[in-house]
């Protein structure tokens, strides 16, 4: 492990996540048992931006799901908001966003955006007015009635945001969330969820393939390493000052980026390391 | 959009079908003449129309006779098609026990036990008839509701599971609108089917007053154009059915892409 491993960008203290030791063995005991994850350790602090990197295989969609509860983990313990991940979960402690945008086809833009909410069982008003502030929040206000195949895939991205968001839940969990969009959009969207998760005050656990996009976008990048999955490096990510468009451009963002890379490089896979996006 | 500009827009995907078949019709009476092909072969459109002129009220009957198996039959196939959908979705045991059931019943011609069933009835029992719709239409219903219910997006199941959902939830929030669209499109496949085993069924002897009953006997009569006036009618009914499948689509989902 890197020495950055230790010089987070945010102090410790309060954890919005922690793993320990966690092992995650699917099939066992069969023919095609896989060893998804091995002896995970991780913390993730309260407003903290960590993205899980590696190349395919390494278990990190995995991970984001034992941090879920859509997972259980073979062993180890998944702590979330200081309670367990299971008891996190029924109190919809956290938000989800996936590749797909996953939003309900027969649903308008509002009405999907206040899915969870009438999961919880808020009254209609109340409903109305959180999934409004949430359509102000990714500007989509004027597509409040709009059906979800009348947006652009960029669009439908936001709106699972602001859904994974509505509940106000202190913990994002992504999984490759922009992996769809083109470049263009991709990079507009990453610039809108710093701006929203900064004003919402979010902690994001965030699983990607890009290089840039985790350095990017992060406060730590966690580089992992597949068969069995675990953590090689994390490599501290201080930009200095808010990321806008020049970031792209600034040198440490390079240097970072080949930290990132040769951290990978470090999981015995060689040069060609497949499913990373090197772009 | 304005109605000029829809009615504009229905004719120009209409004409094309419309300029075709009234070619086809006239290709076919200029053949009739031409050949001087005898009444009892084939007659000519023109000797068709004429003896559909003729019978209006008695294929009007028939339609109605033969209308009412199919509708019969379609609504209580539909209603025991998903209830069986949904109890196949909550007991996964059931499933195991009919899946096999079913494919085997499907690679059968179900429409030869409408003389078994004739046997069960009265002979001037229309019953026989409606089972029969009954029959075909529960199991395209239940095979695609079911299919709607349970393939539901992964992504949908892991987002409701991350919101704590319960299943009975799941069920009224993912699966019921998920299979939805399913039941429409096993609608519009059942409509049709419905008319044409309402109507073959008739061809199995029982009673006759329905439209296929007045197809056999005409045509075994000679009288060629009645029959071919009774398949117009007939022809009529099923594209009756299917439109109301497709307009009650629109009229429930109007939010929704409608695929036809």
């Amino acid at each position: 492990m890197s020495s950055d491993a230790s010089a987070s960008a945010k102090p410790q203290a309060a954890a919005a996540v922690r793993v320990d030791s966690v092992s995650m063995v699917f099939n066992a005991g069969n023919v095609n048992q896989v060893d998804a994850l091995s002896e995970i350790d991780m913390s993730v602090a309260a407003g903290e931006f960590v993205s899980l990197i590696g190349p395919s295989g390494c278990g990190k969609s995995t991970l984001l799901r034992l941090v879920a509860n859509l997972l259980a983990p073979t062993s180890g313990h998944v702590v979330v908001n200081g309670k367990t991940a299971s008891q996190a979960r029924l109190d919809q402690d956290y938000g989800m966003a996936f590749q797909q945008s996953g939003l309900f086809e027969w649903r308008s833009v509002q009405k999907n955006i206040e899915l969870p909410l009438e999961v919880k069982g808020w009254d209609r008003a109340r409903r109305r007015e959180r999934s409004r502030e949430m359509l102000e929040l990714v500007q989509l206000s004027e597509f409040a009635d709009h059906m979800p195949w009348q947006l652009s895939g960029g669009m439908q991205q936001r709106v699972a945001i602001a859904r994974a968001l509505a509940s106000h839940p202190p913990l994002l969990l992504m999984d490759e969330p922009f992996g769809a969009l083109d470049e263009m959009t991709r990079e507009h969207m990453q610039a809108e969820l710093l701006r929203i998760c900064s004003a919402a005050d979010t902690t994001v656990v965030f699983v990607t393939h890009s290089i840039p996009e985790a350095v990017y976008l992060s406060d730590r990048v966690v580089v992992m390493s597949p068969r069995p999955g675990r953590i090689t490096d994390i490599v501290a990510v201080d930009l200095g000052g808010t990321r806008d468009e020049d970031t792209r451009e600034a040198g440490v963002f390079f240097e970072k980026i080949t930290q990132v890379r040769e951290g990978l490089r470090g999981t015995g896979l060689g040069d060609g390391q497949r499913g990373i996006e090197d772009r | 959009m304005t109605a000029a500009g829809t009615t504009r827009r229905v004719w120009s995907v209409l004409w094309p079908p419309v300029l075709f078949g009234a070619v086809f019709l006239l290709v076919w009476e200029l053949i009739v003449i031409v050949f001087d092909i005898k009444k009892f072969l084939l007659p000519a459109p023109s000797a068709i129309f004429a003896a559909f002129v003729d019978r209006t009220s008695e294929i009007w009957d028939a339609i109605l006779v033969t209308g009412t198996n199919a509708l019969i039959g379609l609504t209580v196939g539909m209603v025991f098609g998903v209830a069986m959908a949904f109890l196949l979705m909550r007991f996964r045991i059931l499933n195991d026990i009919t899946t096999p059931l079913a494919i085997a019943l499907n690679a059968v011609p179900i429409i030869v036990l409408v003389p078994v069933f004739n046997n069960m009835f009265s002979i001037t029992s229309q019953t026989p008839r409606r089972l029969m719709v009954t029959l075909v239409v529960y199991f395209i219903v239940l095979v695609n509701v079911a299919k709607g219910l349970r393939q539901v997006s992964p992504t949908h199941l892991e987002l409701m599971r991350s919101y704590a959902a319960s299943p009975s939830t799941i069920l009224v929030k993912t699966r019921i609108p998920n299979a939805v669209p399913y039941l429409f499109t096993a609608l519009k496949i059942a409509a049709p089917i419905a008319v044409i085993t309402a109507f073959v069924a008739e061809y199995f002897g029982g009673s006759q007053d329905g439209l296929g009953y007045a197809i056999t006997s005409n045509v075994s009569a000679s009288r060629t154009d009645a029959s071919w006036a009774y398949v117009v009618g007939a022809c009529m009914l099923g594209l009756a059915f299917y439109l109301a499948a497709v307009g009650l689509e629109k009229v429930t989902t109007p939010q929704q892409r409608v695929t036809t």
